[in-house]
């Protein structure tokens, strides 16, 4: 096995999972397949959010593998093994959004046509007023939070899922969008205040009583 | 209390999220104590938040795991025959070894399963065994299509558990 520094090997002692990596690093022939395994929902689930379609987020985790393969002989464990792995997965998002930002390709999915299709951010604002029933059905309610959540833009979005889906602390979200930790904070700040204005409607459909929100100014 | 500042709407998210320093988290508690439009604001942050929970968690396809370790096998190698001629097997082919296995089970009875598998120690077959028996068993090139999929060399051993695929018993 190649000699690692007394950092890299403290940190292998405590992260199994960089233990595993170093075995990928010397070709170890089931270390990656095992890697895989143990990262594929993670990663999956991430990209899912990020890009809103399962056949896509497939293709960019297996992307995002694949580049760990690539380069593992360069490997230094310096910090988390998921926050290595994640750094290249936002990389990889954040092209793979911009890209599309650039060329607009609309896929129609079948999910995408009818009363809950793709509305405007707006739309759903100043749909609030008809407050929704409380038999809002599970899935036309995760329709109508994906549709908030994608109307941040893409590194809130990241910020949002690292956060929530991968339970990274600022430090840790920080070191993978290669940002500092204050903006971190304020890139969630902002965030938030977007879901919430969209989202306002649906979070006392349970006919809790809105509580008194006199200073709740909206942007 | 007047409006909040951005600052002060980024504590509270910050506060939310426990990532304050103790001491601009105690000031801030207090102030939510004294002001209820902006423990409102927390309040519904806070449940915004959770709604996320709704959102789908997706599981990968099953053959998530092998597709991915093809198109390593893809990239390093010309072809499926150099891949075995370095004994690094894709697993749909140590698969296939095990589908042959099976095939030879199926006609010979458990007696020869049990040669082939001797317990949850035994090592996939090599590539020279695998080759062989692919020769042997066309049927089981044939049918690669569907071996492909598998990537739970325990559910392909169950296959030939008679008690869970064996022949259904008169009258059942």
């Amino acid at each position: 096995m190649a000699v690692i520094g007394e950092t890299s090997s403290q940190l292998a002692l405590r992260d199994p999972d960089i233990r595993l990596m170093l075995r990928v690093r010397d070709d170890d022939p089931v270390a990656f397949a095992e890697l895989v395994e143990l990262y594929q929902h993670r990663l999956i689930t991430v990209m899912h959010h990020l890009v809103g379609n399962k056949e896509e987020a497939e293709d960019l985790a297996q992307e995002a593998f694949l580049r760990v393969y690539r380069v593992r002989k360069k490997y230094r464990p310096r910090a988390k093994f998921s926050t290595w792995l994640f750094t290249i997965a936002n990389n990889l998002a954040l092209n793979t959004l911009r890209r599309r930002q650039r060329k607009p390709a609309v896929r129609l999915n079948v999910r995408d046509s009818g009363p809950l299709g793709p509305r405007p951010a707006e739309q759903l604002v100043r749909d609030r007023a008809s407050q929704p029933g409380a038999h809002l059905q599970e899935k036309e309610l995760a329709a109508v939070i994906q549709q908030a959540l994608h109307g941040l833009n893409e590194r809130q979005r990241m910020a949002v899922v690292l956060n929530k889906f991968e339970d990274m602390n600022y430090a840790e979200i920080a070191e993978v969008m290669e940002l500092s930790t204050k903006a971190v904070k304020s890139l969630l700040s902002r965030a938030r205040e977007n879901l919430r204005l969209v989202l306002k409607s649906y979070v006392y459909m349970d006919s809790e009583p809105i509580p008194d929100s006199g200073d709740l100014d909206d942007e | 209390m007047s409006s909040l500042s951005e600052e002060d709407r980024a504590n509270l998210v910050a506060f939310l999220d426990g990532e304050l320093d103790e001491g601009t988290a105690r000031a801030l508690e207090a102030r939510l104590n004294l002001d209820p439009s902006a423990r409102a604001k927390a309040e519904t942050l806070r449940k915004t938040w959770e709604l996320l929970d709704y959102l789908p968690r997706p599981e990968p396809s099953t053959s998530f795991t092998n597709r991915t370790l093809e198109k390593l096998a893809v990239r390093h190698t010309t072809g499926p025959h150099l891949a075995i001629a370095r004994g690094r097997l894709p697993r749909w082919i140590v698969a296939l070894g095990w589908a042959a296995a099976l095939v030879v089970a199926g006609a010979s009875g458990l007696g020869a399963a049990h040669l082939l598998w001797s317990g949850e120690e035994t090592p996939p077959p090599e590539a020279a065994e695998v080759e062989e028996i692919l020769v042997r068993y066309p049927r089981v090139v044939e049918n690669e299509r569907l071996f492909e999929e598998i990537d739970n060399l325990d559910f392909l051993r169950s296959l030939g558990d008679p008690k869970l695929f064996g022949e259904d018993e008169t009258g059942s």
